[in-house]
């Protein structure tokens, strides 16, 4: 079957299927939306960009590595591979994130759900893999360890399944620094929760820890065609999002966000006070804000695209002033520009086809430079020619992304480009 | 002014205050904390031991400093100027102590450590001058113990062990060249067993949010 024709088969599926359902992946990335407990950010310009890459088959060791390219464009090598630590396994390598210190990333994979620990400090360009976490499962019972949030000292890690029937009810793992389980949260499955999970943000100010929801391991293993042909299978997808009491780890509020919302991205904005996420089949964009009394609220606000076409939002990056937000929809590979000068109204201003499958979306502090990769999970993938693997670099200059490289990783050997996280020498150097 | 404090201290034990008053310099908190008892602090670590020198320069160990009584125990270096950073444990720890002072359950309790991460400038002496009034033993007040290390191969285990990042700088802007030394602010809540149970940064070290946790840490230890 071709890559066309199955997509063609998807999107009728898809179009069919009116109240529940989504796909989709995508992941907190860039220097914008890290932990707000990750102080060392990166404000002038990045040296490096990681990119948890998916092994494939035949490709390379067909294992998952972490891949280090230069994106310094006063390096002699900028824009070009610099290294790749494999794993020594495939295993759905997905997200990643950085401890509290910066000094080491943490970056999983769905499949055997193990989570390997980079050191990134004692050599930047670099990494190298000090420890393997593989107790999750057995520890938690939670399978697919999806988000890694510093906490100080710790790690919180959001699983997407669980052990039991591999559905999607599951919930957070806590550990510490040195890869140590502290304790599990299940996800709520009462009063209005589905027991789902995707992503955290966490706004510390407010002791308040948002999460969202996406699917288990039966749909995120399986080939998508199937998936969307499988009406019960397309019921079993994350509806809600949850407000928790982050100091005790207690759910507050459950909200109704049909559709997958899957990040998370807090304004970093000085007296802002609002998160927005992207709600993947519905492609609406959703802002979390209190009202006039207080009370948190979700609320659909704007449009992405048209959700007849199923454009499938996948990642988003907000700016550091939350005046916008940068939104990459899969199945069209286009990369969109929404204006959040008013967050109850954003207004999509800007879209670039950026390529014919895209997924994770990374941008600078300074909003300068953007990155984007390919791949959202192995099964899911577009086949044939419109299976592009890349890491693509941009400029912005407020009118006009501008390509300036692009790694192909395919013809790199190196898998299916995923997760990025940006790196500069300075943060460790003397 | 240590009787008034008192009093709205334990007013805001009992829920009845939004935050502790009196001259305290702290940033608001921007959120109640879950009530005493509600929830559970984890054993996040053991804290680690290591070599450390009192204000007369007599060296003790941390671990049999720490097994005393629970410990608040802020790391900072005495010229750091980041209002966010040493500074903000200082007012914090100066806004903990009277309340820990008034309150019987507490005074007994619980203990103040200030440990400097730069031996190299902070010396006995120099943490006697930071230390100022505050090292003056009271008997009945709480301990506050000032401590620093011999050198900073002394230092390198208990900070790797608290997972305290410090990387040394020059200031920006400053004549000269300043030494800064660059790190994210954390203070640590250490039981008796000798279990780090929380870790506070910048945005939620208050003296509110730590007051629960020692409540908490009382009731289930």
């Amino acid at each position: 079957m071709t890559s066309r024709r199955i997509w063609r088969d998807i999107l009728v599926a898809l179009s069919m299927l009116v109240a529940c359902a989504v796909w989709i992946d995508a992941a907190g990335a860039d220097e914008t939306c890290n932990s707000p407990y990750v102080t060392k950010l990166i404000k002038g310009q990045e040296d490096y960009v990681y990119v948890w890459t998916l092994g494939v088959d035949g490709m390379g060791d067909g294992s998952d590595k972490l891949v280090t390219v230069d994106v310094n464009p006063k390096s002699k090598t900028y824009g070009k591979l610099l290294n790749a630590v494999s794993v020594g396994s495939r295993d759905e390598a997905h997200h990643m994130g950085f401890t509290d210190d910066r000094r080491y990333l943490w970056a999983g994979g769905l499949a055997e759900s193990k989570i390997h620990v980079f050191d990134i400090a004692t050599d930047p360009a670099k990494p190298k893999l000090v420890k393997t976490i593989g107790d999750m499962a057995d520890k938690t019972g939670y399978l697919g360890p999806h988000t890694y949030y510093a906490l100080p000292g710790r790690m919180l890690v959001q699983a997407l399944s669980n052990a039991k029937d591999k559905g999607g009810v599951t919930g957070m793992a806590v550990y510490n620094n040195k890869g140590d389980f502290i304790a599990a949260y299940p996800m709520p499955t009462e009063g209005g929760g589905d027991g789902y999970g995707y992503d955290l943000a966490v706004n510390p100010k407010k002791n308040l820890l948002l999460t969202s929801s996406f699917t288990g391991y039966t749909n995120y293993m399986r080939p998508l065609g199937d998936v969307v042909k499988d009406a019960e299978a397309m019921k079993r997808f994350g509806n809600t999002m949850v407000a928790w009491d982050l100091k005790a780890m207690k759910p507050k509020k459950i909200f109704a966000v049909p559709g997958a919302p899957l990040e998370i991205r807090w304004s970093l904005k000085t007296g802002d006070n609002w998160a927005i996420t992207a709600a993947a089949l519905t492609s609406k964009l959703w802002l979390i804000k209190p009202d006039s009394r207080g009370e948190w609220q979700a609320k659909e606000v704007a449009t992405i695209g048209d959700p007849a076409k199923i454009p499938l939002p996948v990642d988003i990056s907000i700016t550091r002033d939350g005046k916008g937000l940068w939104v990459n929809t899969f199945m069209d590979g286009t990369t969109r520009y929404f204006d959040l000068g008013n967050p109850e109204a954003p207004k999509e201003t800007y879209t670039k086809v950026t390529g014919k499958q895209v997924n994770m979306i990374s941008q600078s502090w300074d909003g300068k430079r953007l990155y984007i990769t390919s791949s959202l999970l192995a099964n899911w993938d577009k086949a044939g020619a419109d299976n592009e693997q890349f890491l693509r670099a941009f400029t912005w200059d407020g009118k006009e992304l501008k390509p300036a490289f692009e790694v192909d990783f395919t013809k790199e050997q190196l898998g299916r480009a995923h997760h990025m996280k940006l790196g500069a020498r300075a943060l460790t150097s003397p | 002014m240590r009787r008034a404090a008192a009093v709205l201290a334990l007013a805001c034990l009992a829920g009845a205050a939004p935050a502790l008053g009196h001259e305290d310099s702290t940033p608001p908190l921007e959120f109640e904390p879950p009530a005493v008892g509600t929830y559970t602090l984890h054993r996040i670590v053991a804290a680690p031991d290591g070599e450390v020198l009192d204000l007369d320069g007599h060296p003790h160990r941390l671990r049999r400093v720490t097994a005393e009584r629970i410990t608040v125990l802020g790391l900072i270096y005495t010229t750091c100027v980041d209002p966010d950073g040493c500074p903000l444990a200082l007012r914090v720890f100066d806004a903990l102590e009277p309340v820990l002072r008034a309150t019987p359950r507490l005074r007994n309790a619980v203990q103040l450590v200030t440990l400097s991460f730069d031996p190299e400038h902070d010396t006995p002496a120099a943490m006697r001058g930071y230390a100022g009034r505050r090292a003056r033993p009271d008997p009945g007040g709480v301990p506050w113990h000032f401590l620093t290390t011999r050198s900073v191969r002394a230092l390198s285990p208990i900070l790797d062990g608290l997972g305290q990042d410090i990387r040394s700088t020059a200031r920006a802007g400053a004549p000269g060249r300043v030494r800064e030394l660059s790190h994210v602010l954390k203070v640590f809540l250490i039981d008796r067993a000798g279990f780090v149970r929380e870790i506070y940064s910048s945005a939620f070290l208050h003296p509110r949010t730590v007051l629960n946790d020692i409540d908490t840490l009382l009731l289930a230890p």
